[in-house]
């Protein structure tokens, strides 16, 4: 099954007004199960908008979304994805604990079970000992950590993640990179990820999405195959091939594809 | 302990004011261009403060309580309709920040009769509650309502901006979990607008005091502060101490109410006072 369907979707803001925007025109993605798919472009590209159609936050105005083969509003409901966005988005009058607990508060989980599940998410994210704390203790990396163990809490099938490294420092960046790809491959979870750091897509994802802007619909697609991804593949030549390829792709380059 | 200390010193600088201008003003009052500029400062419109003290421990008539139970009884008395009006006016105040933020009409439409519920006179309105006192409720209960009337004003327009104050994000956060309205205002909006509804609530609460007291006098209630006040004003020139322990105690309750309303913050705002960063 396929986590992610995105048939021949447009969406068209404020429709029928004198400032209609068209964000995302004819757009066709698919996104396998286990798979990490990079969202890349130019701001106003509408790749936040992409996502947020998966998310259901926003509908389409043709084409449909299928999640995890329900439709987007169904998989909406049922859970069946985590989100994190730019800003960590915390509850400040929440402990960390009880921030992660939050989804599966509203799932409906019984004390004790969800207690122990977002210690385990906490334990993932390395912020075991943070669990009493209150978010503005913590440092901005550290946040958006809680975000993303937050986002795992419900264990969904699906990670949607909208430019969550963007406000971070590059060493901050480059560690909980490395970090997101361990929870990804020990969760088996599937992940849509929104970033405009060329370095950043290709070193998390099995294939980049390149989109242009105005109106915004997907140029190339790019499958990066790196044998492995720690600090010595972002020294590969094989890394940097792909950089280059994702970079022409976005100047509109004609994409030879990386082989 | 610092706190206490505070307040005082407040209270010294105050009794240094007023016996201090006793001292110097002119028992007649400083008269500019025949305004009357400064107060009297003689003993019958500005008696010295230990008179005040004095006159608390003695009988309020012959033979009678001494003041500071007839000023405590009438405090009480006050404070309950203070309370009653307080709650009644904070759940009418919560009640209507939340219809106005969930449908942006009402916002519309409501917020500025709200507003101009408050430029109403006071005055010009109580004579029309205090005729339910007796048929519909008891005639105390006509002063909370006019108590009510001035507190659900802060706690409307405060609750209002914080039940609107989350992010964006916040607010598609609980989206993505399949959040309703309801589980929306419980986990998000009303913990996020705690910031904003405690200031609120301190303010509808010095609000209702004053609703009280103006309430008492304009109806013609009678036992509590307010009235207690227009009683011992017409006493003002034989016995100008008494009517000031009347104000004494309108105050201290002011304070006392105060108080009481930022206790109900302490267990609330825990997250607020940690606030050192970890850097990992």
């Amino acid at each position: 099954m396929t986590a992610v369907v995105v048939d021949n979707v447009t969406k068209v803001f404020n429709q029928g007004r004198s400032d209609e925007v068209t964000a995302l025109s004819d757009v066709e993605l698919t996104v396998g199960d286990g798979e990490f798919v990079s969202l890349i472009g130019p701001s106003g590209c509408g790749k936040s908008t992409l996502l947020r159609l998966v998310a259901d936050l926003i509908q389409p105005t043709t084409g449909t979304v299928t999640v995890a083969g329900k439709s987007a509003d169904k998989a909406r409901r049922d859970q069946d994805y985590g989100i994190a966005f730019q800003q960590a988005g915390l509850f400040e009058w929440r402990t960390v604990l009880r921030n992660v607990e939050l989804p599966l508060e509203l799932r409906g989980l019984k004390k004790a079970e969800r207690r122990a599940k977002a210690e385990e998410m906490l334990a993932l994210v390395g912020l075991a000992d943070f669990a009493g704390h209150y978010p503005a203790q913590l440092s901005g990396g550290m946040q958006q950590r809680v975000a993303i163990a937050r986002a795992l809490a419900v264990q969904p099938p699906l990670l949607l993640m909208d430019e969550p490294f963007g406000a971070l420092d590059e060493m901050t960046r480059e560690r909980l990179q490395t970090e997101l790809l361990g929870i990804c491959a020990k969760t088996g979870t599937s992940t849509v990820f929104v970033t405009h750091s060329i370095s950043e897509a290709v070193f998390l994802s099995t294939k980049v999405v390149v989109m242009s802007a105005r109106p915004g619909r997907i140029t190339a697609s790019i499958d990066v195959d790196l044998p492995a991804r720690d600090e010595a593949a972002r020294q590969s030549e094989k890394y940097f091939e792909h950089v280059t390829a994702v970079r022409q792709a976005l100047r509109g380059v004609p994409a030879k594809s990386a082989t | 302990m610092r706190r206490t200390l505070y307040v005082l010193l407040g209270v010294a600088i105050f009794a240094a004011l007023w016996e201090g201008y006793k001292l110097v003003g002119s028992p007649d009052g400083t008269v500019l261009f025949g305004v009357r500029f400064l107060p009297r400062a003689d003993d019958l419109s500005m008696p010295h403060l230990w008179t005040v003290l004095q006159r608390l421990g003695r009988p309020e008539l012959t033979g009678g309580d001494p003041v500071w139970i007839v000023v405590l009884h009438a405090c009480a008395f006050t404070f309950g309709i203070t309370a009653v009006g307080f709650l009644g006016g904070a759940l009418v105040g919560l009640l209507l920040a939340v219809l106005m933020q969930q449908f942006r009409i009402v916002e519309r439409g409501l917020l500025p009769y709200v507003i101009l519920s408050q430029t109403v006179p006071l005055i010009a309105i109580a004579p029309l509650m205090a005729g339910w006192g007796g048929t519909i409720m008891p005639p105390w209960a006509t002063v909370s309502v006019i108590a009510s009337y001035l507190a659900f004003f802060p706690v409307a327009v405060g609750l209002l901006r914080g039940l609107q104050s989350p992010t964006a994000s916040g607010v598609e956060l609980m989206r993505s979990y399949a959040a309703g309205w309801w589980r929306t205002l419980i986990k998000l909006r009303l913990p996020a607008s705690l910031p904003y509804l405690f200031p609120a609530l301190r303010l509808a609460g010095a609000a209702a005091v004053v609703g009280a007291v103006v309430g008492e006098i304009s109806t013609g209630t009678r036992g509590g502060i307010g009235r207690l006040i227009i009683e011992y004003s017409r006493e003002a020139t034989s016995d100008p101490a008494k009517v000031y322990t009347a104000m004494l105690g309108a105050a201290l309750l002011g304070l006392f109410v105060a108080g009481v309303v930022s206790l109900l913050e302490v267990p609330l705002m825990r997250h607020r006072r940690h606030v050192e960063v970890v850097t990992l």
